[in-house]
């Protein structure tokens, strides 16, 4: 290793340690370890202003493929992913607009009194729902209000809501894999990669389909003798007054406003390699339909973008950047080459693993954008299909993410959502129903992979 | 026509082991304040938030791992985090109704830094000591007291560093440090009654 490859995984280790340990907010850390690397491996070790202006990649911006590319999807050129970027800041105008029209929780209730609150029912159908809502929204927000309006249901029921929450959180991250912006790791690969929402559906999708009908079937079994209603004798269920779905509508208006952009966004997503628009221009488009007719709420709905979460990734990508430039995910590749002789079982096997065991303690953005370009690097020395890896990737990230309530951004939520209402999930809790489910659903997303790719 | 009441808190930070809970206690009595502890905030979550009692228990109060801990848009996967917040919320929110009361540690006197009517004491106390009393209170050999004062110490100083700037024990966080070795926990608790009934009467 040279001078800067030992730099640059210097900076990349304290910002993962920065980050792990919350020292100081993720998004200092990667900002800080993105000046570092600039400073330090760009300009001090490689002596190049070049690579500093290939990194920031602030010149992708003005490109017209960056916007508008017919056919198939555009690759990025490494560096930081600005269509990434804006799309996700699109997405949280659009999701936040849903979120105070009363959207989420609207459906929740109303999909609760289609199955009449019976606890089974209420368990399967809460799983798909969330399995399906995040598809298209980010997990975080999806089971925000599933999580709430799941306590709120059990208490009436006078169950326990802590199976039921580790249930949807699963299928949340499942929901997300389905997709190319199910899930930031997913929207990092295929940005950077060239696939498009239909090539993720199709593959991913298919997988996250399987995997959904095992978790199902998996929570469903394990769970169904503790959902148990205590609060009311058989025959009595009409004494509980459950809360009428058309009270969570805040703003009527609103309300089918956010119905309306939601399917132009689920519309835009699914046909864009046929429109040629790409996630950038969809991004922008999304946010800008929601904020017009937001009206005198466009200002307030562009404050609640969480730009402490797209800092973090310009940063992160800055980072990764450093890595990838100084060839130390070539590196990287080789080892995991020679580990795998070639073989394209047993590379898909240790991407998949590894991916879905680190992902389980860590972050799997940071973890993904790192392994892109090792997936591109082995695809390029192996001659194993670049897709193979991708979905291979995308399913360990975020698959793997279910098996411990740090994995991911929704276990974190929904553990915090039952904490505040009395019900806590402790490891144990958690990893007691999330591990077995993990090692199904990663071991059928290779078994899949096996039989459909390789 | 009464009076209506002064409004009172007494914020008791304190080594493991110097007898701060037990000045907390006599100083509640004397004063006739109601005493906030671990035990008595359980309860209260247990009776008015569905929580279970020996859970916030076993999670309060007490430093976490914070390798196996994640925080996203101010939501933590900390059960001790998401506790302790809970707790600080409740002490801010009896804080503002007007409640005097004794409140023993939870960082009481930041969370509750803003209130004039706040006075903090944090009591130490000589190793021998603390080691004794452990000794005593949880009927452990003499090794294990030692132990499991400085582990409980250290817990309290880590617990209070992670939610507050200020640093746990350092004097300028607290109106009076005392040590109770010098006269023990009763004469202690009389000296700091003495300290309040000044504060009252100024």
């Amino acid at each position: 290793m040279n001078i800067s490859q030992v730099m640059a995984l210097l900076i990349f280790v304290v910002m993962f340690i920065l980050i792990i340990t919350e020292v100081v907010e993720r998004y200092q850390a990667t900002l800080l370890a993105a000046f570092a690397t600039i400073i330090v491996v760009f300009l001090l070790c490689m002596h190049s202003t070049k690579i500093v202006w290939d990194v920031i990649s602030i010149r992708d911006l003005v490109h017209g493929e960056f916007w508008y590319a017919p056919g198939h999807g555009t690759a990025e050129n490494g560096g930081i992913n600005w269509a990434t970027i804006i799309f996700l800041a699109g997405m949280m105008v659009m999701v936040e607009a849903m979120a105070r029209s009363g959207f989420f929780r609207f459906i929740c209730l109303a999909l609760a009194k289609l199955v009449h609150y019976k606890p089974t029912r209420l368990l399967v159908i809460f799983m798909l729902m969330s399995a399906a809502l995040s598809m298209f929204i980010d997990s975080i927000t999806v089971v925000l209000f599933l999580a709430s309006v799941t306590v709120e249901l059990t208490n009436l029921l006078g169950m326990d809501p802590i199976p039921m929450i580790i249930a949807e959180i699963f299928c949340s991250n499942l929901g997300g894999a389905a997709t190319m912006c199910g899930d930031p790791p997913n929207i990092i690969i295929g940005t950077e990669l060239g696939y498009s929402f239909g090539d993720f559906l199709v593959n991913t999708g298919v997988i996250s389909l399987a995997a959904l009908v095992l978790a199902v079937l998996f929570f469903y079994f394990s769970l169904r003798k503790q959902l148990v209603v205590h609060n009311t004798a058989p025959g009595e269920a009409g004494h509980i007054e459950y809360p009428d779905p058309k009270s969570a509508i805040k703003d009527r208006k609103g309300f089918f406003r956010s119905w309306t952009i939601f399917a132009i966004a689920v519309l835009l997503l699914v046909t864009h390699s046929q429109t040629g628009l790409t996630v950038a221009t969809i991004g922008v488009l999304i946010a800008a339909i929601t904020l017009v007719f937001a009206e005198n709420q466009a200002m307030k709905l562009l404050k609640t973008i969480d730009y402490r979460t797209l800092l973090f990734f310009v940063g992160l990508f800055v980072v990764v950047g450093g890595l990838e430039q100084t060839g130390l995910l070539s590196v990287i590749a080789g080892v995991i080459a020679k580990l795998s002789g070639g073989n394209i079982y047993l590379t898909v096997a240790i991407i998949l693993w590894i991916s879905a065991i680190c992902s389980g303690f860590v972050d799997n953005i940071p973890f993904a954008a790192t392994m892109v370009p090792i997936i591109e690097s082995l695809s390029a020395s192996l001659g194993i299909p670049l897709s193979t890896l991708a979905w291979t990737l995308s399913i360990g990230t975020d698959f793997g993410g279910n098996a411990t309530p740090i994995g991911a951004s929704a276990n974190v939520v929904g553990i915090s959502i039952a904490a505040k209402n009395g019900h806590l999930i402790s490891w144990s809790k958690y990893c007691r129903y999330a591990i077995p489910a993990t090692i199904i659903t990663v071991a059928t997303g290779m078994v899949m992979i096996y039989l459909i790719h390789c | 026509m009464s009076e209506k009441k002064k409004q009172l808190i007494i914020s008791i930070s304190r080594e493991y082991g110097a007898g701060g809970h037990l000045i907390a206690q006599i100083l509640a009595e004397k004063l006739g304040l109601e005493l906030v502890d671990a035990d008595s905030i359980a309860r209260y979550f247990a009776d008015n938030h569905n929580f279970n009692y020996d859970e916030v228990m076993k999670y309060s109060g007490k430093p976490f791992n914070r390798i196996i801990h994640r925080t996203i848009q101010g939501h933590t996967s900390t059960l001790e985090e998401n506790l302790s917040r809970m707790q600080f919320d409740y002490l801010r929110e009896k804080a503002a109704n007007g409640d005097s009361f004794v409140i023993v540690g939870r960082c009481s006197e930041t969370v509750l830094e803003d209130y004039d009517c706040m006075i903090a004491f944090f009591i130490l106390a000589d190793e021998e000591d603390k080691v004794k009393r452990v000794m005593e209170r949880e009927g452990l050999n003499e090794y294990d007291a030692r132990h499991t004062a400085r582990a409980g110490t250290w817990n309290h100083k880590s617990y209070h560093n992670y939610y507050c700037k200020g640093k746990w024990g350092d004097s300028r966080l607290y109106d009076v440090c005392i040590n109770s070795s010098r006269f023990g926990p009763e004469k202690t608790a009389d000296i700091l009654e003495n300290y309040i009934n000044e504060y009252l009467n100024s």
